[in-house]
């Protein structure tokens, strides 16, 4: 029963004016970049790094800085971390104060960042050599993955752990009705038939954030259906690659599951946790997700219930690649104010390395934007996610919705009425593609190309 | 001359901390709608009344102006009417009474977002009142309250009265017992009684509480935030999207600063009119007009 929340936007213009104001005043005199040198110099000085602070949390990053703090005794690194950090960092950015070195998290507007010229582009570093020594730290990364942070050639974004989205069972409970994961649409159906007369429901989603079944479902299987093409097409706005064939098919697949009663009934009220804690509690058989499911719900998980991955099932008919792979990546950054961005770079270059990357993937159980990353005894729910990712022979990646946030809502409002049985397939794809038009006729939203 | 002086030294501060707090943040919010502003960096273009024009064209805002007004008209009279019978309950000094106005008060002490956690479980497809449904052979009245656009709202609204009325009993309570005794003992007298007596004699006297609770009200449903946030994230298809959830949206997700702020300054002249238009309504209090005919 307060009435501070009536002021909150004001408190906040307020206070991002005054920090804006102040970062008029401070002098920035203090940027040094040694970046010429043949021989580079020492580093030193304050170097400060904030990040996000999720499911990994931040004790490898504070691990990876104490390490590379010893080896530059000169160096005074402070690491600190936020499950909200990206709160914490806009005034900063606005300010012209940000730290030097940071992973703002999924919620942070990084496209924004780019626009605003807030980020350094990255290539002149990455063209030098790797941590070790051989070849260029580019080449380290997987180039699928490091052109996700890409905008007119340049980068700006550098990947670390990558994601992959796609579905899930538990082998046990699969086993145990003899149950088999679905390679294919058909088979899927099949499969929910006999899952739904044990009366268990075959598919829950997060109906709350429907971007999961966007992701899960029905980008993959246009996708599946039209090809790589198809998506792509619709990621660039092209008129009319929201109402494709490719797309309207797909999302008449969601449709009749929905209306097969294959859909948990309920799901599209449901929370990521709470329909993620009805998958674990095997009241659904298969959830579609990404990587992190287990380091997420990881003490929701009962005794005995395994998670395994797997890939959306394909469409027999369609033109897709069938290995394809649906990927995300959280990126790290050095803003353009940041007063010590030679070391910051330094510093991410040592976190890069093969021997720090295979220590993230066996610590935290990831996999990682790193080449060869994956050759360590991976944990278990890693081993189908890395397996996909090998044998892919497409990398992919949902930029949409980073880039074009107000119509990622439209289409994910459109895709809850769909599944309320409020409007047809059809009506569906007209939203989405009206949404896209709406973007596409926006001059003040900057414009992006799937690479 | 000197005694203005004296009085101007002691009116200065809370002045002076009134235009720093509340006028000068609203003029610079007022500022800050006419510009078109990431919030990631110190750069803005100012676009004059572009981001007011693009509002009142906005059918998402248009639609959660609207949810404000249904959520005040639903949950606004609900909270009325059971927290003046909440009042009457536990206006008598019987030990009955002061438990009741203890437990009546319960909601308030709790954070709105454990309210909001606790009716998300309660609303849960599979939660308390859907399982209590089917306990009492209701099995086809269960819904997906919260991802439901038929009920979304109304639920929101269920929560928000739940915890609202504590405080509007308390307050209606206090109005009550400043009903002189004499008046409704003479009412009484003349035969005046339970309805009756309400509507003639108790409503009308609570003037004063009337006019501050409803005003308190309306502008605690028109910033209505944390409720619908974390129950229903304004969906399904902004069927609960309130000003204040699409605020945030446009600020937080779409990094659409000036244009939020233009919501921000939509909320408030909203809020503003319907206050000042129940502070005209109930403008005459209706005991002094009696005693002066």
């Amino acid at each position: 029963m307060s009435l501070s929340g009536q002021f909150r936007p004001v408190w906040f213009a307020s206070l991002a004016l005054a920090t804006a104001l102040l970062a008029g005043c401070s002098s920035s005199s203090e940027k040094s970049t040694s970046a010429s040198a043949d021989k580079p110099a020492e580093l030193s000085g304050p170097l400060e790094v904030v990040a996000f602070k999720g499911g990994y949390g931040i004790d490898q990053y504070e691990k990876a800085a104490k390490e590379f703090g010893e080896k530059h005794p000169g160096l005074e690194i402070k690491v600190a971390g936020d499950p909200r950090v990206w709160e914490q960092l806009r005034p900063r950015l606005v300010a012209g104060n940000p730290p030097d070195l940071m992973f703002p998290g999924w919620d942070m507007d990084v496209w924004g960042l780019i626009e605003e010229e807030q980020l350094k582009p990255l290539d002149e570093a990455l063209d030098q050599p790797a941590a070790d020594g051989t070849g260029t730290w580019r080449d380290t990364f997987d180039p699928n993955v490091l052109k996700l942070g890409q905008k007119d050639g340049k980068t700006y974004l550098l990947p670390y752990y990558v994601m992959t989205y796609g579905w899930w069972h538990d082998p046990g409970l699969f086993a145990k009705n003899g149950w088999k994961v679905p390679a294919t649409y058909p088979e899927l159906l099949t499969l929910c038939e006999k899952i739904k007369a044990k009366g268990v429901a075959p598919i829950t989603y997060q109906g709350q954030y429907p971007y999961y079944m966007i992701e899960g479902m029905l980008l993959p299987w246009a996708a599946s259906i039209g090809g790589i093409a198809a998506v792509n097409a619709a990621q660039n706005l092209e008129p009319g690659a929201w109402k494709s064939p490719a797309m309207l098919q797909a999302a008449t697949m969601i449709d009749d599951l929905n209306k097969k009663g294959y859909l948990q009934a309920g799901a599209v009220g449901m929370s990521h946790t709470e329909s993620q804690t009805q998958f674990l509690n095997g009241k659904a058989a298969m959830i579609p997700c990404g990587s992190w499911l287990q380091s997420e719900m990881e003490k929701s998980i009962p005794k005995g219930v395994k998670l395994e991955f797997f890939l959306p099932p394909t469409v027999p008919s369609g033109v897709g690649d069938p290995t394809a792979v649906l990927i995300g990546v959280e990126p790290w950054m050095v803003p353009t104010d940041a007063k010590n961005p030679t070391a910051a770079i330094e510093l991410f270059r040592y976190m890069t390395s093969l021997p720090k990357a295979k220590e993230f993937t066996e610590t935290k159980g990831t996999l990682m934007a790193i080449k060869g990353s994956d050759e360590v005894k991976l944990p278990e729910v890693l081993v189908k996610p890395a397996a996909a990712m090998k044998s892919a022979n497409t990398l992919w990646s949902n930029q949409f919705r980073s880039w074009y946030k107000a119509a990622e809502k439209d289409i994910e409002g459109a895709l809850t009425s769909l599944l309320n049985g409020q409007i047809t397939p059809a009506e569906f794809t007209e939203r989405c593609e009206a949404a896209a038009e709406k973007t596409r006729n926006d001059k003040s939203i900057a414009k992006y190309k799937v690479s | 001359m000197k005694r203005a002086g004296f009085i101007a030294s002691f009116l200065a501060p809370a002045v002076l901390l009134y235009a720093a707090l509340v006028v000068y943040p609203l003029i610079q919010a007022l500022t800050f709608s006419t510009y078109q502003w990431r919030g990631v960096s110190a750069k803005r273009k100012f676009v004059g009344l572009e981001n007011f024009q693009t509002l009142a064209r906005d059918n998402d805002f248009i639609r959660s102006v609207t949810n404000n007004l249904g959520l005040l008209a639903g949950a606004g009279i609900v909270v009325v009417a059971v927290s003046l019978i909440v009042a009457h309950l536990t206006a008598g000094p019987g030990r009955s009474a002061k438990l009741l106005r203890g437990f009546s008060l319960v909601p308030q002490m709790v954070s709105l977002v454990a309210v909001a956690v606790l009716w998300q479980f309660i609303f849960n497809p599979e939660g308390l009142l859907n399982a209590t449904l089917r306990g009492i052979g209701l099995g086809t009245w269960t819904r997906t309250w919260l991802g439901d656009p038929r009920f979304a709202l109304g639920s929101v609204g269920v929560a928000f009265a739940w915890y609202a009325v504590g405080f509007y009993a308390l307050l209606f309570g206090a109005g009550l017992r400043n009903i002189p005794a004499e008046v409704t003992e003479a009412a009484a007298l003349d035969g005046s009684k339970g309805w009756h007596q309400f509507a003639n004699i108790t409503w009308p006297m609570l003037w004063s509480v009337k006019r501050t609770a409803i005003t308190y009200l309306v502008i605690n449903v028109m910033n209505t935030f944390a409720l619908v946030f974390l129950m229903t994230r304004g969906g399904p298809d902004r069927a609960s999207e309130v000003m204040l959830t699409y605020l945030y949206e446009q600020a937080f997700q779409n990094s659409k600063f000036g244009y939020a702020t233009a919501v921000a300054v939509g909320n408030f002249a909203v809020a503003m009119l319907l206050s000042l238009g129940i502070l005209f309504f109930l403008r005459k209090d209706p005991t002094s007009s009696r005693r002066s005919a």
